[in-house]
C-alpha cells in the first residue's frame, strides 16, 4: 500500500466514524437505542438488512470461492426469498402486536421463562463466539496480506465500530451501514470493470464468460447427483440451497437477534415487511454479481500468472519444512502448465471471435485438461501447507490478492477500507442485538429493582461496550487455537440456529403443546444430538454438509415436542414434576 | 409499530407479493441455469 492508498483507508474509516456519530442522537430509553423508536422506512431496513448480512468474508470469500469451485455458492442463498415470505406472514405480525424488543420475549409469553432464557442463552453463545470469528477472520487475511500485526488489525477491527455503536445504538447502525452498503457496491463495481478492462486487446466480458464457463467456473446450477445418485455431503447444489438455505434464512431472519432487531425498527409492519421482502428480491442477484467477479478474476489469471498458492505467509512454512523440494518441483511444473495455458487460451478467444465451432471445442477440451493439471497440482500444494502446519484454505486470500498485486493506488486503499466497513456493518448490528439481549432477556427480566428508562439506556451503552469487547478477546484467543476458523462462522450458526427455529415452529405451529418444559427439554435434547451428528461428521463416521444440521435441529424440535406432548398423561406429568414446569 | 397502516404498495394485497417474490426466485434460477448451459 502506498501512500495514496492509506490516505483513501483512513479518510474512508474517520468519514465513517463521524457519520455514524453525527447520527448518534436518539431517545434515551430501549426503544430509541434498540430499536430507533420503530421510526425506519423500508428503504433503510433493506440496507440495513443486507448490511448485517454481508459481512467482510461475503467481499472477500465468494469472489475466491467461484475462482476455486465456480459459481454454484450463490445456491446457498435460494432458500433466503422463501424465507422472507415465512418471515413476513408468521414472525412480523406476532412481533410487531406484542411490541417486543427481542424475538425470544414472545417464547416467555407463548410457554414460559425457561424456554425464553434458553434459546437467548444459545443466541447470545453462538452470536458472541460468532461475531469474534467475523473480527478476526477478516484481520488475518489483512494482516496476512500486507503484513500488518494481527493484535493491532483485531482492535481497529473490531475497536472502532464501538464508537459509534455504543453512543448511537440501532440507529447509528442503520445509518451508517447505508453508506457503508454506497461505499461497497461502488469499490466491487470498479474492481470488477478494472479486471475486464485489464484483458487482453480482444478479450471482452463475453468472451471472459466463455472462458471461465469452459473450464467449469460458470456451474451457477448443480444437481448435487452423481452417478444417478443424490451426494449428501455435497455443500451447494439446488435441493440443499432451497431446503437447507430456507432453514438457514428462517432461523437468521425468524430467531436471530441481529436480524429480527434490524425488521423491528420499522415504522409499521408494511415497511418491516418491504425490507424483508426486497432483500428476498436483491440478495440473490447480488451474490451472483459479486461471484462473478470472482469468475472474471480466474479469467484474468489465464492471461496473468497466478500463483500456486495465494497465501504467501503460509508457502514459508512448507519452504521450511521437509516438502520444500517437492513444493518447487510443483511450482515448477504449474509455471509450465500455466504458460501453456496462456497460449491455449489465447488461441481458444481467437477461435471464439473467428466463429469457428471446431476450433473452440478443440481448445476447450484442451484448456480443460491443462485445468485438471494445475487443480491437481495446486491440491497437492494445499495438502503440503496444511502438513506443515499451515491453513491448507487460499479461498478468501484469492480476490485480496488480486486486488493488491493489480489494481491502481488509490483503488487499493478503497478495497481495504471495504473490507471494514463490511465488517463493521455486520459486527456493529451484532453488537446492538447482543446488548438487547442482555438487557431486555436477563438484565430486566431477572432484576428485583425497577429501574428509570434513563438507567436502562445506561445499562445498554454499557452492554454494547462489553460485547465489544468480548469479541476482539476473542479475536485475539482465535489466533491461539488455529487458522481454519473462518469457515467456523457458518459452522458455528447450524449448530445452535436449527433448535432455536424449532422452538419458535413449535410455537407458531403446534398451538395444542402449552407446556413450555415439554419444549425446553425437546430443544435441550436436540441440541445435544445435533453437537453429536457434527462431532461424529468431524471423526468421519459419515459425511453430511453443515447446512443440513439446521433441518435436524428445527425437526428435532418439533418431533421431540410431539412425542412428549402425545405421551400418556400420568408419563408426561413426571416429566413436568421432575422439571419443576410453571 | 403502527399495524393499521399495513396495506401494500404496487401490488393489491400481500398474497400477490409473495407470489411475485416466488415467481422471481423461480426465473432467476431458470435464467441461472440458461447461463450456466450456455457457457458451459
Amino acid at each position: 500500500m502506498n501512500l495514496l492508498d492509506w490516505i483513501v483507508l483512513i479518510l474512508t474509516l474517520a468519514g465513517i466514524i463521524a457519520y455514524g456519530l453525527y447520527k448518534s442522537r436518539t431517545t434515551h430509553n430501549l426503544d430509541g437505542y434498540f430499536l430507533s423508536n420503530r421510526s425506519m422506512s423500508w428503504g433503510l431496513i433493506l440496507l440495513s438488512i443486507m448490511g448485517t448480512q454481508a459481512s467482510a468474508i461475503t467481499f472477500l470469500s465468494a469472489p475466491g470461492q467461484a475462482y476455486t469451485d465456480g459459481m454454484r455458492f450463490v445456491q446457498y442463498y435460494f432458500g433466503l426469498p422463501i424465507a422472507a415470505i415465512v418471515v413476513c406472514i408468521v414472525f412480523v405480525p406476532i412481533f410487531s402486536k406484542l411490541k417486543v424488543y427481542t424475538a425470544y420475549e414472545y417464547l416467555e409469553t407463548r410457554f414460559d421463562v425457561k424456554t425464553r432464557t434458553l434459546t437467548s442463552f444459545l443466541f447470545l453463545l453462538q452470536r458472541g463466539l460468532s461475531t469474534g470469528i467475523s473480527v478476526f477472520a477478516p484481520s488475518l487475511i489483512l494482516s496476512s496480506l500486507l503484513g500488518w500485526n494481527l493484535y493491532w488489525t483485531n482492535l481497529f477491527m473490531g475497536g472502532l465500530l464501538i464508537i459509534y455503536t455504543v453512543s448511537g445504538g440501532a440507529k447509528a447502525v442503520a445509518y451508517t451501514q447505508q453508506l457503508q452498503l454506497i461505499i461497497i457496491f461502488v469499490g466491487m463495481f470498479l474492481a470488477a470493470y478494472l479486471v475486464v478492462n485489464m484483458l487482453p486487446k480482444g478479450i471482452g466480458f463475453f468472451e471472459a464468460l466463455h472462458i471461465s464457463g469452459k473450464l467449469g467456473k460458470l456451474n451457477v446450477i448443480t444437481t448435487g447427483i452423481k452417478n444417478g445418485k443424490f451426494n449428501w455431503s455435497d455443500q451447494y447444489n439446488l435441493l440443499s440451497g432451497i431446503i437447507g438455505g430456507l432453514f438457514l434464512s428462517l432461523s437468521y431472519f425468524g430467531a436471530d437477534q441481529s436480524q429480527v432487531g434490524r425488521y423491528l425498527t420499522g415504522s409499521s409492519i408494511k415497511e418491516s415487511r418491504l425490507g424483508l421482502l426486497m432483500n428476498g428480491i436483491v440478495k440473490v442477484p447480488m451474490q451472483f454479481l459479486i461471484l462473478l467477479v470472482g469468475a472474471l478474476v480466474f479469467t484474468f489469471y489465464q492471461f496473468n500468472n497466478a500463483p500456486i498458492f495465494f497465501n504467501k505467509s503460509q508457502i514459508s512454512k512448507v519452504e521450511s519444512s521437509s516438502l520444500r523440494d517437492s513444493f518447487y518441483v510443483a511450482q515448477a511444473q504449474y509455471y509450465v502448465i500455466t504458460k501453456e495455458k496462456q497460449k491455449t487460451v489465447a488461441q481458444f478467444a481467437q477461435a471464439l471471435n473467428d466463429d469457428n465451432k471446431a476450433r473452440v471445442n478443440l481448445k476447450a477440451s484442451q484448456l480443460q485438461f491443462l485445468q485438471l493439471q494445475s487443480d491437481s497440482l495446486r491440491g497437492k500444494v494445499k495438502k503440503w501447507v496444511k502438513s506443515a502446519g499451515g491453513d491448507g484454505n487460499d479461498t478468501n486470500y484469492i480476490f485480496l490478492r488480486f486486488v493488491v498485486d493489480y489494481l491502481p493506488a488509490g483503488l487499493v486503499g478503497l478495497l481495504i477500507a471495504i473490507i471494514f466497513l463490511a465488517s463493521w456493518g455486520s459486527i456493529a448490528a451484532s453488537l446492538n442485538s447482543l446488548s438487547s439481549c442482555t438487557m431486555v432477556d436477563f438484565h430486566r427480566r431477572f432484576s428485583k429493582k425497577p429501574i428509570t428508562s434513563e438507567k436502562e439506556y445506561q445499562w445498554s451503552k454499557w452492554y454494547t461496550l462489553a460485547w465489544g469487547a468480548f469479541c476482539i478477546i476473542v479475536a485475539m484467543f482465535t489466533y491461539n487455537i488455529g487458522n481454519s476458523l473462518i469457515e467456523a462462522v457458518n459452522v458455528l450458526g447450524s449448530l445452535f440456529y436449527g433448535v432455536i427455529l424449532g422452538v419458535f415452529l413449535v410455537a407458531f405451529f403446534f398451538k395444542n403443546i402449552k407446556n413450555g418444559f415439554i419444549v425446553f427439554l425437546a430443544a435441550l435434547i436436540t441440541e445435544a444430538l445435533v453437537l453429536t451428528i457434527f462431532a461424529l461428521i468431524k471423526l468421519n463416521y459419515f459425511q453430511l454438509g453443515f447446512l443440513w444440521l439446521n433441518p435436524i435441529g428445527a425437526f428435532g424440535v418439533i418431533l421431540f415436542s410431539l412425542i412428549f406432548n402425545w405421551m400418556p398423561n400420568n408419563k408426561r406429568k413426571q416429566i413436568v414434576l421432575k422439571g419443576g414446569a410453571n | 409499530m403502527n399495524a393499521d397502516n399495513d396495506r401494500p404498495p404496487l401490488f393489491k394485497s400481500w398474497k400477490q407479493w409473495y407470489v411475485f417474490v416466488i415467481a422471481f426466485l423461480v426465473l432467476l434460477i431458470i435464467l441461472f441455469n440458461f447461463f450456466t448451459k450456455y457457457f458451459s
